[in-house]
């Protein structure tokens, strides 16, 4: 008998009421030692955060000096002062950035929250998690809370805690509450931490439920970019984050034999999402898309669910007589809800623009209704010829009327010459155009500027429409998880270093010069043998260029965790694999028991796996809370020129020698290291700065001889490379000769007996004295006294 | 002369036209004001981003590193620095503001931290915002002898046309 969870009544005793709320089953009762910390409270890892806090101590950079957060302000908090309530700029600055690190966790457990009420609900809380050939099914839910969830519906209570979490963390940037940065700093990392439990509770339940790909290196390859899509079919437009509704289209879609009648895309993650469960959906690509794709007038109807959706999304679409329909009450827009009116009537409304848009929270109407309607509108709208974009003679005109005041570029947040282009276009010469369109993020904000009132994009757009046509390439479809059996192929790799390291480009597309530089970066350290790992909207743009033989990186390089390859993990909520598969490595290559123990799992990612997360055009609040996570599991982030704008980092000072001590967890003895990993959260000004940076964050304490060797084969050739020099500071990751690139070995002993002073036995070609350290390979560094044998803090 | 025509305070509204940081915003001076005030600093720093490595520009930093300025060469500019015969250390721009607010930090040279700051061929929009970190966590003066106005700098040009820029910069470096 299956014993289930639910309530029960037995026959003949109908007064009774049996309510069982968990089933623990026999292997559970086998299960791991519980660690120390399971479903952590926001002190509980405190100390971690301090030992992470001291040697990576916050840096901010207030992007407004004034504190408007209750009615005794302003306050003008320049230099550091307080304002009536008592706090200073540095705390404010660290409330700040928490506030926006508890913004994305609330948005990605919120989209979980709603996913898994809608999924149990669909199929049944008893519905089996399924992840692929893994025993560790939620590594970050069981690191944080210590439990093995086996079922959607175990997740409920995992939920609960994040909610719980997010609720007292907000709590405490009330006015009166905390008053030190510090611990403001911890309870962002806190949030960053639970924010990657809410991903993962979030991709798990659509990965089991919605048959998404299950640890599959091969996954799909599908068509993304602007110029894939047949505009002379009705074209169905989704844009957000959350599947849920989608699916009922593209079911109703499958069993009327409608996908070769009407072009299904989508923006965003819910892109990813889609083709994860139909790879016959399209992605028309990142967030940066998505203004200038409406204003393309090409799609006939878009639907709407959660995050990174615009603001003037209604304003937009009206203009075009694009109907949307909204499926999420986190995005409203103030129009009606119709959920429980006839599908007939909506789309009568709808199709006459009666109505610009409607709330529909049943979804097996939204499934009914959208393909419907768009095939209704398509003809509607294809007739008229509505587009924003000019013609050729009004183009001309538009752009004639610039008078170069350059108000626009002011207006820009990447300060582009749209005046430069202007100027050439009058000269009909696009190709500024053409290269500002890569460059241009869609944000719209130059038209506010413009006194002549150019529709500024819609001049970029019909300039760049060559380009634009060109626009083809592919993704691979979000896999999931980085499986077991994988982990145990390549976990010795990563540890040992002859991997050198992964690179995560995770998050926005806020990039400073298009982009082209992430499918740049993705593809040089691919070459290099880096594990590029890759999500959301970054996953998209690294799909969009090819090589000479026209074929994009995914085309090029296998998706398995191995060297040299490219995994796309999926949406948003998919980076938690990311840090899931750090705690693997720790729990299947090292033997270390995960369960409630994140502060050992942490310190164990943090001295030994080469693992870097980069956020190049990262701008959204979950981006950053993303990059927080990461940061409390001791995995380093990088990002873009924009990144300061967070308001603080998480940076290392080499030159301290006193905060690179580490401990020997044989015996508890200090040892001072180098600086490895030298920052937990940088920026960089350009693709040339990040390159050498990516390189040198993927050295750890715990590199052998030959992975260090690899490293600093990558981080010399980089630096000589993009930087022209040979980095300053190549010395202090050397330990012995052994540490020396191959190659370069005597030319670089040569350096260090010169201009390091270091002593060298030219005959064995041996270092005799001048590292900080030697290699010893029984080392097991930490950073925790309690880990230390017959040591305590 | 045309130096004498030569205004660098006007049009001192910031580049970015929403990067209003607070009551406490740079002064607009004329390019002999800063080259005055970059003379009379103790111990000074140019730190320089990728775009000191245009045309005139990196004529000025070679000028400013032969009058004895040290250089810290932020983004990627060191690479164009290094092919010119410039003097410079590599430091990133973000890692650097960390350092200079440590009143441990003994300077590229071990000598000490900086009294001033001079920041030259930047992306805008992330001078300013490290710009900010010093601004309000140090006392450091920092000025802005960038092409576009920086409210977080202590003095700055305000945005000047790419003639009026280069030929301030000579005026700077007449002054030092």
């Amino acid at each position: 008998m299956v014993i289930k969870k639910g309530k029960f009544t037995i026959e003949g005793l109908e007064n009774v009421q049996i309510n069982i709320g968990k089933v623990i089953s026999s292997d559970e009762e086998k299960e791991e030692p519980q660690g120390p910390t399971p479903a952590p409270d926001i002190h509980e890892l405190r100390d971690w955060d301090m030992r992470l806090l001291k040697r990576y101590e916050p840096v901010y950079s207030p992007i407004c000096d004034l504190c408007c957060y209750c009615t005794y302000g302003k306050c003008d908090l320049t230099g550091n002062k307080e304002g009536a309530c008592g706090i200073n700029q540095e705390a404010h600055q660290a409330r700040e950035a928490m506030l926006r690190t508890l913004t994305g966790a609330a948005a990605h457990a919120g989209h979980g929250r709603h996913l898994l009420n809608h999924l149990i609900e669909r199929f049944g809380a008893d519905h089996p998690i399924d992840v692929g050939p893994s025993n560790i099914k939620a590594p970050v839910t069981q690191t944080v809370l210590g439990i093995k969830p086996e079922t959607i519906g175990d997740f409920v209570p995992v939920l609960d805690y994040v909610e719980e979490q997010i609720t007292q963390l907000l709590a405490t940037t009330h006015i009166g509450q905390e008053g030190s940065a510090i611990d403001f700093e911890s309870k962002a990392l806190h949030a960053g931490m639970v924010d990657h439990v809410g991903m993962e509770v979030s991709d798990i339940i659509q990965i089991s439920c919605l048959d998404m790909p299950k640890s599959q290196a091969d996954a799909p390859l599908v068509d993304v970019g602007m110029g894939i899509i047949d505009s002379t079919k009705p074209v169905l437009l989704c844009i957000g984050h959350n599947v849920a509704a989608v699916t009922y289209i593209m079911d109703y879609m499958e069993e009327h034999d409608l996908f070769d009648k009407i072009e299904l895309a989508a923006i965003c993650c819910t892109a990813h999402d889609m083709t994860r469960v139909n790879p016959k959906a399209k992605v028309v690509g990142s967030l940066s898309k998505q203004l200038k794709y409406i204003r393309s007038g090409i799609p006939d109807l878009i639907i709407v669910d959660e995050q990174c959706i615009r603001a003037d999304m209604m304003r937009e679409t009206s203009k075009l007589h694009i109907p949307v329909i909204a499926t999420n009450d986190k995005v409203m827009y103030g129009l009606p809800d119709r959920s429980n009116d006839d599908i007939d009537d909506i789309i009568n409304d709808l199709a006459s623009g009666d109505q610009p848009g409607v709330l529909l929270f049943d979804y097996d109407k939204v499934g009914e209704l959208a393909p419907k309607l768009v095939m209704k509108m398509a003809p509607i709208r294809k007739e008229k010829g509505i587009t924003a974009l000019p013609s050729d003679e009004e183009f001309k005109k538009l752009a004639s009327s610039c008078t170069q005041c350059g108000a626009c570029v002011i207006g820009c947040p990447q300060g582009l010459e749209i005046d430069k282009a202007m100027e050439a276009a009058v000269e009909g010469d696009l190709t500024l155009f053409e290269e500002l369109h890569d460059k241009c993020i869609g944000c719209g904000r130059c038209e506010f500027e413009c006194p002549k009132d150019i529709p500024i994009l819609n001049v970029i757009e019909k300039a760049a429409q060559k380009v634009i046509r060109e626009e083809k390439g592919k993704v691979r479809t979000g896999r999931g998880q980085v499986g077991d059996p994988e982990i145990r192929e390549e976990g010795v790799n990563l540890v040992m270093g002859t991997t050198p390291g992964i690179i995560a480009i995770i998050g926005c597309p806020n990039y400073p010069d298009g982009s082209r530089d992430v499918y740049e970066i993705a593809e040089e350290m691919l070459q290099r043998s880096y594990i590029v790992v890759t999500s959301g909207c970054s996953a998209m743009d690294i799909g969009m260029f090819k090589d000479d033989e026209g074929k994009t990186l995914y085309e090029r390089y296998g998706g398995s965790f191995l060297k040299g390859n490219l995994l796309n993990t999926g949406s948003c909520v998919s980076n938690a694999h990311i840090t899931a598969t750090t705690i693997k490595v720790a729990a299947i290559f090292a033997r270390r028991d995960i369960s409630g123990n994140f502060e050992e799992i942490a310190d164990y990612v943090m001295n030994r796996i080469g693992a870097v997360g980069l956020a190049w055009g990262g701008f959204t609040q979950k981006a950053l809370s993303i990059g927080t996570g990461c940061n409390r599991l001791g995995i380093p982030v990088v990002l873009g020129p924009h990144g300061p704008k967070y308001r603080r980092a998480y940076t290392g000072k080499p030159y301290d020698k006193d905060k690179w001590n580490l401990l020997d967890a044989r015996d508890g003895s200090v040892h001072n290291v180098e600086p490895a990993p030298e920052h937990l959260l940088i920026s960089a000004e350009n693709k040339a700065e990040l390159m050498p940076l990516l390189a040198k964050l993927c050295f750890r304490p715990g590199d052998n001889n030959l992975g260090r060797m690899i490293k600093l084969t990558h981080y010399i050739e980089l630096s000589e490379k993009y930087l022209g020099v040979l980095p300053d500071d190549w010395h202090i990751y050397v330990r012995s000769e052994a540490d020396l690139p191959l190659a370069k070995r005597e030319k670089l002993l040569k350096v260090l007996e010169e201009e390091h002073g270091w002593k060298i036995d030219w005959e064995k070609k041996k270092i005799l004295e001048g590292p900080a350290r030697k290699v010893d390979v029984s080392f097991q560094p930490t950073n925790v006294p309690r880990l230390c044998k017959g040591a305590s803090e | 002369m045309a130096t004498k025509e030569l205004d660098t305070t006007k049009n001192a509204v910031p580049f970015d036209r929403a990067n209003i940081p607070g009551p406490k915003m740079a002064k607009a001076v004329k390019a002999e004001v800063a080259g005055k005030f970059i003379s009379k600093a103790k111990r000074p720093l140019l730190i320089v981003g990728t775009a000191a490595g245009d045309d005139g520009v990196i004529e000025i930093v070679r000028s400013m590193a032969e009058k004895g300025i040290p250089v810290a060469a932020t983004g990627s500019s060191l690479k164009r620095l290094k092919e010119e015969g410039i003097d410079a250390t590599y430091v990133n721009l973000h890692a650097l503001v960390s350092y200079l607010k440590d009143p441990d930090w003994k300077g590229f040279d071990g000598k000490g931290g900086y009294d001033t700051t001079i920041f030259l061929g930047h992306t805008y929009y992330y001078a300013s915002q490290l710009m900010s970190t010093l601004k309000n966590f140090t006392k450091i003066k920092i000025i802005s002898i960038d092409r576009h106005y920086h409210p977080n700098a202590q003095q700055s040009f305000g945005n000047l046309k790419p003639d009026d820029f280069i030929k301030a910069l000579d005026v700077v470096v007449a002054q030092l």
